[in-house]
């Protein structure tokens, strides 16, 4: 392996970054943005040196021992093969293209330094779990990563709605977190290590291993995807993390961080035995659905946004329960393009419309934001399946996927989501970008500069061409057994081979895009509540998982906290101090009454005490 | 000399110099406690770096016969167990002594208090004899009280000064009597701590001993550490006491029961530690799970601060509990990062409370905006409270859960704890970060100040020990490891079956685990017999 330091170096420079602006450059704007923004292009760089000297099918790792206790041995150590270099293309390369275009969309804000230091904090610990040889290592910049979410959605603390959602997302991923490190202990009590590479070995060598654990010690490792990834029922955290500042929810909550729960299940997929895949394919599924439909009836663009995040992590982590992790992680890695695309659009919009969000208040931004406008229709179309753009292929390899396991049920569900997909991206195009201007703000809109207009340009080039330039099989090599790698060609012509799936995949897009041309082409109002009636009110108020938890967890836990409480207050500080203070008081009182201050009774007491004592020497 | 006498020497030293200082010096009285503290915390420094790990017996050894007859003699020294933890006591005495600006009224007797504490607690620590050991802890707790009873704030201030006497005095009584046994039992006519470990070995204690006196030091030490259900007083305890002050206690002398019940206890009963191991285990659910929910409740800043404080005893409680190296290192490693850590919180409260006069958290808000460092820090410290990477805490908590899962009975326990660590703790420090420094600031308190450049000195130390042991957490394992090993090299029979073997061949573990712990149980009875 030639260059060998130069991934952590790829991994520490964000660090070096964010605790330089941390300690000595919160004061200068500008120099803080330049630091982060440095950090992790460099990064992107030398992921590219790195690839060129070692190709990209080549397998490593690097380490040193970070603590041994016994049997407890945790390496800080890298894994470096296919999975992990593209995933580190992913993360320096949108992360990059995000961080300049924070540069554009944060420079009003007075605390962008602060910003930029969370923002690299959030990329160390997201190449972090990218590079991590070993489970407690995933598990710590697991935990690092989350708590970067935390500060970046409460960038804005001083909104209580934004502190809000960043203590929601946080708890909502501890519990998650909690599931995950109880599988980590589970699967380090039976297999004695926590290396990947020697668990993945074990494991070929005997697949009964976990023996009656396997299914048990599998979900509970999904729970830690289940909270990062926001899949059902720990979805809830997701929209409300819509509060950040938009590139947060661009690199964060579309691209890379949600995205680690399915990156996490790719890596770690050995350990997974058919029942444990079955729960996660089902899981998947019920979330892409779930979150489609509510998706329908938003009207903030980037909840519309976020929801559809969700629904497409669902698809991701139900195609990895059908053994497809090549699928998954290509659609992963064309999300992370068309997604970082929409919201980065997204972004652009709401700059232009003076932080107005309600998409019933824009309308006709075609003219006004052009290279917006024609970077989001590209985004929306990926998203949508539509050939030849980047979502088509990897949605179709779910689909075909689907039927490949022949699970009817799935496929049935993938392809209404792929429809339903296209409606809600293209209800949010039609009232967003054309029809007629629906307030002030939108007459006066304006087109952003080019310091957030390029890096929309890039993205929209590889939401455009990500279908075919050989993504899926550097994932394929490594994840596939019995891959074959494709020339340029048969990638452009792959879903041919699998002409059912393709051929209804386009069928039900075009038909979502022209549902909503139908219905919101000059819409000045939602006219599906109407159509749909109480249907409508349970999508807008996302089937009141929110309300469900309040009443349910939320109070169940503050009930037994008051209980706690009480008997904290009144019985065990009452009681034990009570029962001392009582106890001595009690004391006090009855030796008191020796004290009578009565001659009669000393004399009687030490005449008493003088018969005793001679009974004592005389008698005995 | 041994540099151990140094260390805790100049704080006493100092202690006794001031009191010839006229009280209106007040520089001189300050310059002298913070230089004092000073000296300790870089000599304590110096002797860490100078620290052999691994190596046979204790270093930086000193020994002086005092009362012949009785076995007393002043012997001081150093191994795994001790050396990070008077690191961290020099350190956050150095810290709380910066902090001590908060004191207004009568500063002598408050630096004179305060330096016999710092001093007599690293003498405790660093002690190899029992009535030394036993002695200097007590000249440290005094003057826990008398702080609080005088420099105190609110108007709970004597109910808490009341509470916190009445139950430390009485743990620290049951402790003694536990100890005086031990001297009587053991046989040794000699209060030296080695030369008792060495004649038990020789000769074991009856079982029947084992059982009266263990107790006693269980109950005696866990009380003075606040195990649950004897924990009430130290939230309150905590919230009333000067910043200092609960920094050092909750800190540093807390750890001291602690340290009792791994150096002595363990050791030299382990038959009895074993059977009382069970209960230990059930009483730590007490305070993560309860205790962390009652955090839950707390409407006061440093009451919550105070109960999570109480809560996370409960993982140190849980790493002892699992009686295996692993175990009881992450035990070790915990005491040492809550040090810093309830250090580096309650100093932190005490600047807001200097600034606003209350800690009620409804009246406060916002105050990142105003208060960026303190802000910033005291969101460092509440994550490094629920168990963030990074900070010290984590290695410790982590290490715990790892070596409590190696003991098949403990599974259902360290899920527990597990979520005590991951939720709970999550809950009532994402709120307290909610509600003091997130959301609009009310308009009372714009005339807050942040830190300027010396009062940032203590929290940036703290916060940076918690960091240097967090990222690099070799620095401390690998002096710990080698002497807890001994430690429970006691237990090795039980050890041996039920830790899960690091060779993949061993195949479906679990199905043994079972099997494994009643085979140690039988061994153990075998040594019972």
């Amino acid at each position: 392996m030639k260059y060998e330091n130069l991934p952590w170096l790829i991994l520490l420079l964000p660090l070096i970054s964010a605790a330089v602006i941390t300690l000595f450059t919160l004061r200068s704007k500008m120099i803080s943005s330049l630091i982060s923004i440095g950090a992790v292009v460099a990064g992107f760089v030398m992921t590219v040196i790195f690839v060129n000297a070692n190709g990209i099918h080549f397998s490593g790792e690097t380490a040193v021992s970070w603590l041994t206790i016994g049997n407890l041995q945790v390496d800080l150590g890298l894994k470096l093969d296919a999975l992990s270099m593209m995933m580190l293309f992913v993360v320096t390369g949108v992360g990059g293209l995000i961080h300049i275009y924070s540069y554009g969309y944060m420079h009003e804000d007075e605390s962008m330094a602060r910003f930029f230091a969370c923002l690299s904090l959030f990329t160390f610990s997201m190449l972090g779990i990218v590079l991590a040889n070993n489970f407690l290592l995933m598990f710590i910049a697991w935990e690092l990563v989350g708590v970067s979410s935390y500060l970046l959605i409460g960038f804005w603390f001083e909104k209580p709605s934004a502190g809000d959602a960043a203590k929601k997302a946080f708890i909502t991923n501890r519990l998650g977190d909690f599931g995950f490190l109880f599988g980590i202990l589970m699967v380090w009590g039976l297999l004695g290590s926590l290396n990947f590479s020697v668990l993945q070995a074990a494991m070929v060598a005997n697949p009964l291993l976990l023996g009656a654990s396997a299914t048990v010690g599998g979900l509970l490792i999904f729970c830690g995807a289940m909270g990062k990834s926001a899949q059902f029922p720990l979805h809830v955290w997701l929209p409300d993390a819509m509060e950040g500042p938009t590139p947060v929810s661009a690199l964060i909550h579309a691209a890379t961080m949600v995205a680690a729960g399915v990156y996490m299940l790719c890596r770690t997929l050995f350990l997974f035995n058919h029942d444990a895949l079955q729960f996660i394919s089902y899981i998947g599924g019920f979330t892409a659905l779930l979150a489609a439909l509510m998706a329908v009836q938003q009207n903030d663009i980037k909840r519309i946004i976020a929801y559809s995040t969700l629904s497409q992590l669902g698809y991701m982590v139900m195609v990895v329960g059908l053994n497809g992790p090549t699928p998954a992680m290509f659609h992963l890695t064309t999300h992370a393009f068309f997604k970082a695309l929409l919201f980065l659009s997204a972004g652009s919009v709401i700059l232009g419309m003076h932080h107005e969000q309600d998409i019933w208040h824009m309308g006709g931004l075609s003219k006004k934001m052009p290279i917006t406008f024609w970077t989001f229709t590209i985004g929306a179309l990926a998203l949508s399946g539509i050939p030849p753009f980047a979502g088509f292929y990897s949605k179709d390899s779910i689909l075909a996927q689907c039927l490949d396991q022949k699970n009817y049920l799935l496929f049935s569900v993938a392809v209404f989501v792929a429809g339903l997909t296209a409606f809600y991206t293209f209800r949010l195009f039609f009232v967003v970008f054309l029809g007629k201007e629906k307030s002030d703000h939108a007459k006066h809109a304006h087109e952003s500069p080019l310091v957030m207009t390029a890096p929309l340009i890039i993205l929209a080039i590889f939401a455009t061409i990500g279908g075919f330039i050989g993504i899926a099989n550097n994932y394929g090599s490594q994840l596939t057994p019995d891959h074959e790698t494709l020339s340029f060609g048969q990638q452009l012509l792959e879903p041919l081979k699998t002409p059912i799936p393709m051929c209804i995949g386009i069928l039900v897009a075009v038909a979502g895009i022209f549902l909503a041309f139908v219905l919101y082409k000059n819409a000045d109002k939602d006219p599906l509540p109407a159509k749909l009636g109480a249907l409508a009110t349970w999508m807008r108020d996302k089937f009141y998982f929110d309300e469900l938890y309040e009443a349910t967890v939320i109070r169940l836990h503050d009930f037994i906290a008051a209980v706690c409480g009480f008997i904290d207050r009144w019985i065990l500080e009452g009681a034990i101090i009570g029962f001392i203070r009582g106890g001595t008081n009690l004391t006090g009182r009855s030796l008191r009454l020796l004290q009578t201050g009565n001659l009669q009774t000393y004399a009687f007491l030490f005449m008493f005490g003088v018969a005793v004592l001679l009974y004592f020497v005389l008698v005995k | 000399m041994s540099i151990l006498t140094y260390i805790a020497g100049w704080p006493l030293l100092a202690a006794l110099a001031l009191v010839v200082v006229p009280r209106n010096y007040r520089v001189i009285i300050r310059g002298i406690a913070i230089l004092a503290t000073a000296i300790s915390a870089g000599l304590a420094i110096k002797m860490f770096c100078q620290f052999v790990p691994g190596s046979d017996g204790f270093q930086f050894v000193e020994q002086h016969t005092w009362v012949e007859s009785l076995g007393i003699s002043y012997h001081v020294g150093v191994d795994g167990l001790n050396v990070g933890l008077i690191l961290m006591g020099a350190i956050v005495g150095f810290a709380s002594t910066l902090c001590a600006f908060e004191i207004q009224s009568r500063e002598k007797e408050f630096y004179i208090l305060l330096l016999t504490m710092i001093g007599g607690i690293l003498a405790a620590f660093a002690s190899l004899d029992l009535f030394f050991f036993y002695f200097l802890h007590e000249l440290a707790l005094v003057p826990t009280f008398i702080m609080i009873g005088i420099w105190g704030r609110g108007e709970k201030k004597n109910y808490a000064t009341f509470q916190i006497t009445l139950y430390l005095s009485i743990g620290a009584l049951i402790a003694l009597i536990g100890l005086i046994a031990l001297y009587v039992q053991s046989g040794a006519n000699s209060f030296d701590i080695p030369k008792i470990a060495e004649q038990l070995k020789a000769n074991p204690m009856s079982v029947n001993a084992q059982h009266y006196i263990f107790p006693l030091l269980l109950f005696g030490f866990g009380i003075l550490v606040s195990l649950w259900p004897f924990h009430s007083w130290a939230p309150l305890g905590y919230a009333v006491a000067p910043s200092p002050t609960s920094m050092m206690h909750a800190g540093v002398l807390k750890k001291f029961g602690l340290y009792g019940l791994i150096r002595i206890a363990l050791p030299l009963m382990p038959q009895a530690a074993h059977s009382w191991m069970n209960i230990l285990a059930w009483l730590c659910v007490g305070n993560i799970l309860y205790v962390g929910w009652v955090a839950m409740r707390q409407k006061d800043l440093n009451l919550l601060i105070g109960n999570s404080s109480v809560a996370h005893m409960g993982f140190i409680f849980l790493g002892i509990a699992s009686l295996n190296l692993i175990g009881v290192t992450g035990a070790v490693l915990i005491m040492i990062a809550h040090g810093f850590l309830a250090a580096l919180t309650f100093a932190l409260t005490g600047y807001i409370y200097r600034q606003t006069g209350t800690l009620q958290m409804s009246e406060l808000g916002g105050l990142c905006r105003k208060l960026p460092f303190i802000g910033t820090a005291l969101l460092m410290a509440a994550m490094a409270g629920c168990g963030l990477p990074g900070f010290a805490n984590f290695v410790g908590e982590a290490t715990v859960f790892f070596g409590a899962w190696s003991q098949p009975s403990l599974h259902v326990i360290t899920v527990i704890g597990l979520w005590g660590a991951l939720v709970i703790g999550g809950v009532y420090m994402t709120r307290a970060i909610r509600t003091v420094l997130h959301g609009p600031l009310p308009e009372k308190w714009n005339t807050l100040t942040d830190a300027n450049f010396w009062r940032k000195l203590p929290y940036a130390l703290l916060l940076a020990s918690l960091f240097v042991f967090g990222i690099w957490p070799r620095l401390l394992t690998e002096k710990i490891n080698p002497d807890v090993a001994k430690i429970v090299a006691v237990y090795q029979p039980v050890l041996a079956v039920s830790a899960p073997v690091n060779t993949l061949q061993k195949t479906a573990a679990h199905k043994t685990d079972s099997a494994a712990g009643s085979a140690a149980n039988e061994q153990l009875a075998i040594v019972n017999k």
